[in-house]
């Protein structure tokens, strides 16, 4: 045992003295301007290609009943007309300059990733600040949008029974705190929100003292703070956006979701409330999750997928974010399994762990699965900046990402047992089944 | 929520078709230095010391999915999952836990025409990786538990497929499309097929088609290049190559559809309809390559391509639109896809037809083919930042026999481009009247939209197979 831990310990030092040798915090250089925009800078030149990333602290923990979905929605209209730069102009303008975006939502941040080569990055931060304020919303451009989003949902939601379920399960185990709702919004909300609230939450959330932007790549620092200066020193601050307040009230006894609809193969989603990423239980969830959920020597492949042949796949596990969530076993039954059984067979291997906690091997596999997505996710000038990014919004600041493995090298055996017990605990479930009508099975 | 499809996926053309250059500083493919075992298998290797990391990539020619026999769909790709269920060394719990234990990855999958390894590790741990994927790739076990679950386990997993019209609408383009030619067979096999399948075609697929001479090996990563010969000699080095001669490789040509061959798949509970619609496309080394990946970057290849841009920019009709080339030895596809809500699906069919015909006939301005050029070029160097990707690359190069210097090739190519060249390969590549077409959605309520472009055959959802 002792042996082990030293082990362990060896191999973490080696690790932060590669981090040292080559993803390093004085490499970062960070800036705040006057209005606020904090400024995470780090020179990459593998390839001649920059990432820039802007992210900001707005996602669905931040709407309200009658505008879930709006945050996504915004993250559509950021392309959609700026005061400089009309409707469509912005990906005109950079696919003709050989560049690419994408942007994404989550509960706790709308993420704007751009990516292209090096002589593009002046014309890419003046259009970034166009539209840091000042979006035009026009309302027959607002109005297509509309449409493409309720598409979207009906992809991922109503055409898609898994999502449906999640969407049911989690609004059954989270009440008051808006992450009740999902990340796309509800189909009514979708196809009701008013302009005048789309533009007044766009002025609330979307301002430099709101947001972080990440440039990592093939630029010169020096040159490239006056340039990003000149282009967002005149826009304005904002009043600070009002805090998150809700919090979740205790569960006090098990849920249940029964959906039954036409179906092929049913669908099953359990859930627990699980802690933010900044509390200190997080490390020893995550974990956990890797010993019972990743990979086909995980407890759960081994009992659902091999031995008792109940489920095609086994997924899940707890979330980075801000306030506490969820941690969740998606398991994808066969056509025709009990989903009963399901239920009992996770129960069992929880109230296991509770007892006898995980192996020492179960333990130190955790870990190296941990270390080793670390280093995959530097590979590429996205992977470090996004990294950079959430540590800064998610984490609370960019020294929690040069310290991620100074937190699992303080990890304990005993507290996963410790989390186990404290969150996966019977009385704490929500349990959704899904159950197919008509079809062949 | 993300915003959009992954417009990268323009990389999946020649898997590594985007392009640098002129732009920005040239960066081209690097060339890896080449490792010939001691029974001929070639490794590509390339030192990439940035992160502790290796990552492998193996193509065993002749042993994807279109090598599957005719009434045993589904043969090649229960074959490459079982390889990892059991050799001679350690079962299939073992392989598993000793890989996860590692935080290592290590998968085997048919494509069509090869089948491929894919491993990645941090590099303290890649010899032991590297002996893992040799004991399995050389000596497998298939023990009949194994087949019997994983056997059933891709029957049901069908059945989920069925639930995801985006996905299944995908197979079932593909069964309507090629038909009996041996690009149709499925990887996952159908329901029929895989009940066919015995523990003996299993193994006799593997005896016939999995050997050292039919394979090709990359390792990028951070290990130097003599510590990786001796790995190698020990470990793929020392797979015998059989006496018997290698099975043909070669396929038949490529169906050419004539008309107009319509299917349209019931999905009663479905709320929006999905389309996939296909037409002849071009080999992998083409010398179309160049001018039809432009014109497909402005027709369906990026956000602002015209059916986006019609479709869901101006439209609002769905959250993307898009269309590809596919590439192989023998030929290849062009293929659109989008999906709206029921009752608006014969507009977006119209509208679709109606921008191939615009583009047959009216071509591309200067302006759009120099912004197409100039995506290509500098999307190119993201294509290949990490190690598994530049391995795949020099796999897929030396797989078609396109050389290293192939992608420096294209990228210049692509760089003088012209408008009417672009507009050309539109009129040769692009369908008017003889195209495969499926549609998955509620035929209730989309049968009356569909019936002005010809007579559908229709199935059900839940009936067997695709």
């Amino acid at each position: 045992m002792i042996k082990r831990f030293a082990c362990l310990f060896l191999c973490l030092a080696l690790v932060t003295a590669f981090l040292e040798g080559s993803f390093r915090r004085e490499d970062v250089k960070v800036h705040t301007l006057a209005n606020g925009l904090k400024v995470l800078l780090l020179e990459d030149h593998d390839i001649p290609n920059v990432a820039l990333f802007t992210f900001f602290r707005v996602g669905s923990r931040n709407e309200r009943p009658g505008l879930t979905g709006v945050s996504h929605f915004i993250e559509h209209m950021m392309f959609n007309g700026s005061p400089k730069f009309g409707p469509g102009e912005f990906d005109r303008i950079m696919e003709f300059n050989g560049g690419a975006n994408n942007a994404y939502t989550s509960e706790d941040l709308t993420g704007y990733t751009d990516w292209f080569p090096a002589a593009a990055l002046e014309l890419m931060l003046e259009m970034e600040a166009d539209r840091m304020q000042g979006l035009t919303f026009v309302p027959e451009v607002l109005e297509s949008e509309r449409g493409v989003v309720a598409s979207e949902r009906r992809m991922r939601v109503e055409n898609d029974n898994d999502g449906l379920l999640e969407e049911t399960v989690r609004a059954t185990a989270i009440m008051a705190h808006p992450y009740h709702w999902d990340v796309i919004g509800w189909m009514s909300d979708i196809l009701n929100w008013r302009r005048d609230d789309i533009i007044q939450y766009y002025r609330t959330y979307y301002a430099p003292n709101n947001a972080v932007m990440i440039v990592v790549g093939d630029f010169e620092p020096d040159r490239t703070l006056p340039l990003i200066q000149k282009y967002f020193n005149a826009i304005p601050s904002s009043t600070p956006p009002p805090p998150v307040t809700t919090a979740e009230p205790a569960q006090l006894g098990p849920r249940q979701v029964l959906i039954r609809k036409e179906a092929q193969a049913p669908s099953f989603l359990m859930v627990y409330h699980a802690p933010a990423w900044k509390d200190a239980d997080f490390p020893a969830l995550f974990v956990l999750e890797k010993a019972l959920l990743e990979g086909e020597s995980s407890r759960l492949y081994r009992r659902l997928v091999r031995e008792e042949k109940l489920a095609l796949t086994v997924a899940g596990g707890i979330q980075e974010t801000i306030d506490p969530l969820l941690f969740s076993f998606y398991i994808k039954p066969r056509p025709g399994a009990d989903l009963d059984r399901i239920e009992a067979v996770i129960e069992e291997e929880l109230a296991k762990v509770g007892a006898a906690g995980l192996s020492d091997r179960e333990f130190q596999k955790g870990l190296n699965i941990i270390r080793s997505n670390f280093y995959f996710g530097l590979q590429s000038i996205s992977g470090k900046a996004n990294l950079l990014g959430t540590a800064e919004v998610l984490y609370g600041g960019i020294e929690q990402a040069f310290g991620i493995m100074d937190r699992y090298a303080g990890l304990r055996k005993e507290q996963v047992q410790e989390a186990a017990k404290k969150y996966l605990a019977p009385g704490l479930k929500t349990v959704g089944k899904l159950i197919p009508e008509g079809g062949v099975k | 929520m993300n915003r959009r499809i992954a417009i990268l996926a323009l990389a999946g053309l020649l898997g590594l078709s985007l392009a640098p250059s002129l732009l920005n500083g040239a960066l081209k493919l690097p060339v890896p230095e080449k490792i010939v075992l001691n029974n001929g298998l070639t490794v590509y290797y390339l030192h990439s010391p940035e992160l502790p990391l290796v990552s492998l990539r193996m193509f065993v020619a002749g042993a994807g999915s279109a090598y599957d026999p005719a009434a045993l769909e589904g043969l090649a790709g229960l074959t490459a999952e079982l390889m990892l269920k059991g050799n001679a060394s350690q079962n299939a719990e073992a392989i598993a836990e000793e890989l996860d234990f590692m935080g290592a990855g290590l998968n085997i999958a048919a494509a069509d025409e090869y089948a491929q390894i894919s491993a990645g590790s941090l590099a303290e741990h890649f010899p032991r990786v590297l002996e893992i994927a040799t004991a399995c790739l050389t000596g497998p076990t298939f023990p009949e538990e194994e087949f019997a679950r994983e056997r059933s386990r891709r029957v049901d997993a069908l059945a989920a497929i069925k639930d995801n019209p985006r996905q299944a609408v995908r197979f079932y383009f593909r069964k309507a499309y090629f038909g009996s030619h041996p690009l149709g067979r499925l990887s996952s096999g159908t329901e029929g097929s895989l009940n066919k399948i015995t523990g003996r075609d299993i193994a006799g697929f593997y005896r016939e088609r999995y050997r050292p001479d039919r394979c090709l090996a990359a390792v990028v990563g951070d290990i130097d290049k003599a510590k990786l010969e001796a790995l190698l000699q020990a470990t793929l080095g020392r797979w015998t190559k059989p006496s018997t001669p290698a099975p043909g490789l070669d396929l038949p040509p490529l169906p050419v559809p004539k008309g107009r061959t319509l299917l349209l798949v019931d999905k009663p509970d479905a709320t929006q309809a999905y389309f996939v619609l296909g037409a002849p496309g071009y080999a992998v080394g083409d010398p179309v390559d160049p001018a039809a990946s432009v014109m497909n970057t402005l027709l369906g290849g990026r956000f602002t391509s015209w059916l986006n841009t019609e479709l869901r920019i101006k439209r609002g009709l769905t959250y993307g639109a898009r269309s590809d080339f596919q590439t192989w030895k023998k030929g290849g596809l062009f293929s659109a896809s989008s999906y709206t809500k029921n009752d608006k699906i014969g507009e977006m069919l119209d509208i679709t037809l109606g921008l191939f015909g615009q583009a047959k006939n009216k071509g591309f301005s200067s302006t759009e083919v120099e912004s197409a050029r100039n995506y290509i070029l500098g999307m190119f160097p993201l294509s290949l930042e990490e190690n598994a990707d530049k391995a795949e690359a020099f796999l897929r190069l030396a797989f078609y026999g396109l050389g290293f210097d192939y992608t420096g090739r294209f990228l210049t190519s692509v760089e003088k481009v012209s408008a009417q060249a672009a507009g050309q390969s539109a009129a040769k590549l692009l369908p008017r009247q003889d195209f495969v077409l499926v549609v998955v959605g509620k035929a209730s309520e989309i049968k009356p939209l569909l019936q002005k472009f010809g007579t559908f055959r229709e199935k059900k959802i839940s009936d067997p197979g695709f």
